[in-house]
């Protein structure tokens, strides 16, 4: 995997749309399609799905590079961002059967890198960190809920069935989830300050 | 930055990195964000926590992926052509320093019009990005557009070509383009308007030029007439 800088720099040679665009395009595709193909499974759970949502997920973020600010941190965040909103739009019109895996809380560090990235600000380092910590103190239903619906691109509707409660139980553990992972955080921040 | 916490604002930015945030009220939250700066940096605020997934689930797409995109999307119109790589040149530098040298005082300039066109700006960009001439033939009714390296637009943009006049004013629109080698006629009353002082500047459109009548998107060329 190539750094953050170098996914900042194809990026921004992407969006010049100048001699050598498609060379950084490519390059981008090359460092990145595994891993956005790797999130796009894990949603849509079908690979010719996922294939789809790549192939349309690239087409908008070589059409959308020049909208890409520079100054953001995570750049492929940025990407990840356009390739999860397509394939949370595609499981909504298809029927995709959800299965499986239960989030047990090392699931958690098997499916994200918590450590802080080389060229991370002391900031984003430590917020990576106190996310982590966070989300250890969440009620395990709420953590569950909020695992699902970012890792498998979960609705309230998905998780009541998954979960088999009622969808307002659902839509609570998720409010209150975020709720308390957000002020968790700020915490962590405030007294960092 | 420190801004307001509004728990509302800060709720809804949880649901939509979640993905919960489904159907119309998803669309209506990505409509406040490009239309509100507060939404946009409470949102950029809560996204650099969101968590990096680890290379473990990193799966190799099919092969046919990328030879599919590279069609669809028409890159070949952006690759550089053989003989301006730089590890190709590289090996001819030093021949190619030679020759300048024995070229001195002949025109090696790659912008060359037309004998009856004259210059009467040079347009520039950021950064080594390519530099544009704008050049008037003898009749002032034709302007023809040299790029020192092709500038074509993507496929869903154009360029469009804006006459800033010496006097101050809105932009005149002269031409949309898809590349910025081209030749237009120009409309006498846009003739007279290209004296020294005057300027010209190419935006970054949507396909089809400006839909408003006055420059939309950034500004990437821009030169003094005269100068």
């Amino acid at each position: 995997m190539r750094s953050d800088a170098d996914i900042k720099r194809l990026l921004l040679a992407t969006a010049a749309r100048g001699e050598g665009a498609a060379e950084a395009f490519e390059a981008l595709y090359k460092a990145c399609a595994p891993l956005l193909f790797g999130i796009a499974q894990r949603i849509v759970r079908r690979r010719e799905l996922a294939e789809e949502v790549l192939h349309d997920g690239f087409t908008r973020i070589w059409a959308a590079a020049g909208r890409f600010d520079p100054l953001a941190e995570q750049p492929l965040a940025w990407m990840a961002a356009i390739v999860r909103n397509r394939a949370l739009d595609l499981v909504a019109s298809h029927d995709v059967s959800r299965v499986d895996s239960i989030s047990e809380e090392d699931e958690l560090d098997r499916l994200f890198d918590w450590a802080p990235a080389a060229e991370d600000s002391v900031d984003a380092g430590r917020a990576s960190r106190w996310l982590r910590d966070c989300l250890g103190e969440l009620r395990p239903q709420e953590r569950q809920a909020l695992v699902l619906a970012y890792d498998r691109g979960m609705s309230h509707s998905d998780l009541a069935v998954h979960l088999a409660q009622p969808l307002g139980t659902v839509k609570t553990w998720v409010r209150r989830g975020l709720a308390n992972l957000r002020s968790c955080v700020e915490e962590c921040m405030d007294t960092a300050r | 930055m420190k801004l307001a916490r509004d728990p509302r604002l800060d709720a809804l930015c949880g649901e939509y990195l979640l993905g919960t945030l489904r159907g119309r009220a998803r669309r209506r939250f990505e409509r406040a964000l490009r239309e509100e700066p507060l939404v946009a940096a409470r949102l950029r605020h809560w996204e650099a926590l969101a968590p990096r997934y680890s290379s473990m689930i990193e799966t190799p797409p099919p092969a046919s992926a990328w030879p599919r995109l590279e069609r669809e999307l028409g890159l070949s119109r952006y690759r550089t052509p053989w003989h301006r790589r730089v590890s190709i040149w590289r090996g001819w530098a030093i021949a190619a320093t030679a020759a300048a040298l024995l070229a001195i005082g002949l025109q090696i300039l790659p912008l060359q019009h037309t004998s009856s066109f004259s210059e009467i700006a040079q347009l520039s960009g950021a950064g080594d990005a390519a530099r544009i001439s704008a050049a008037l033939s003898a009749d002032r009714r034709t302007l023809e557009l040299r790029a020192t390296r092709p500038v074509l637009a993507g496929p869903s943009q154009s360029y469009e070509l804006w006459l800033i006049p010496a006097e101050g004013g809105a932009p005149v629109s002269l031409a949309v383009l898809g590349s910025l080698d081209a030749r237009l006629a120009l409309p006498q009353a846009q003739a007279a308007r290209l004296t020294r002082g005057a300027k010209l500047a190419v935006s970054v459109e949507p396909a089809g030029g400006s839909p408003t009548g006055a420059p939309t998107g950034p500004v990437v060329f821009v030169g003094a007439i005269g100068a």
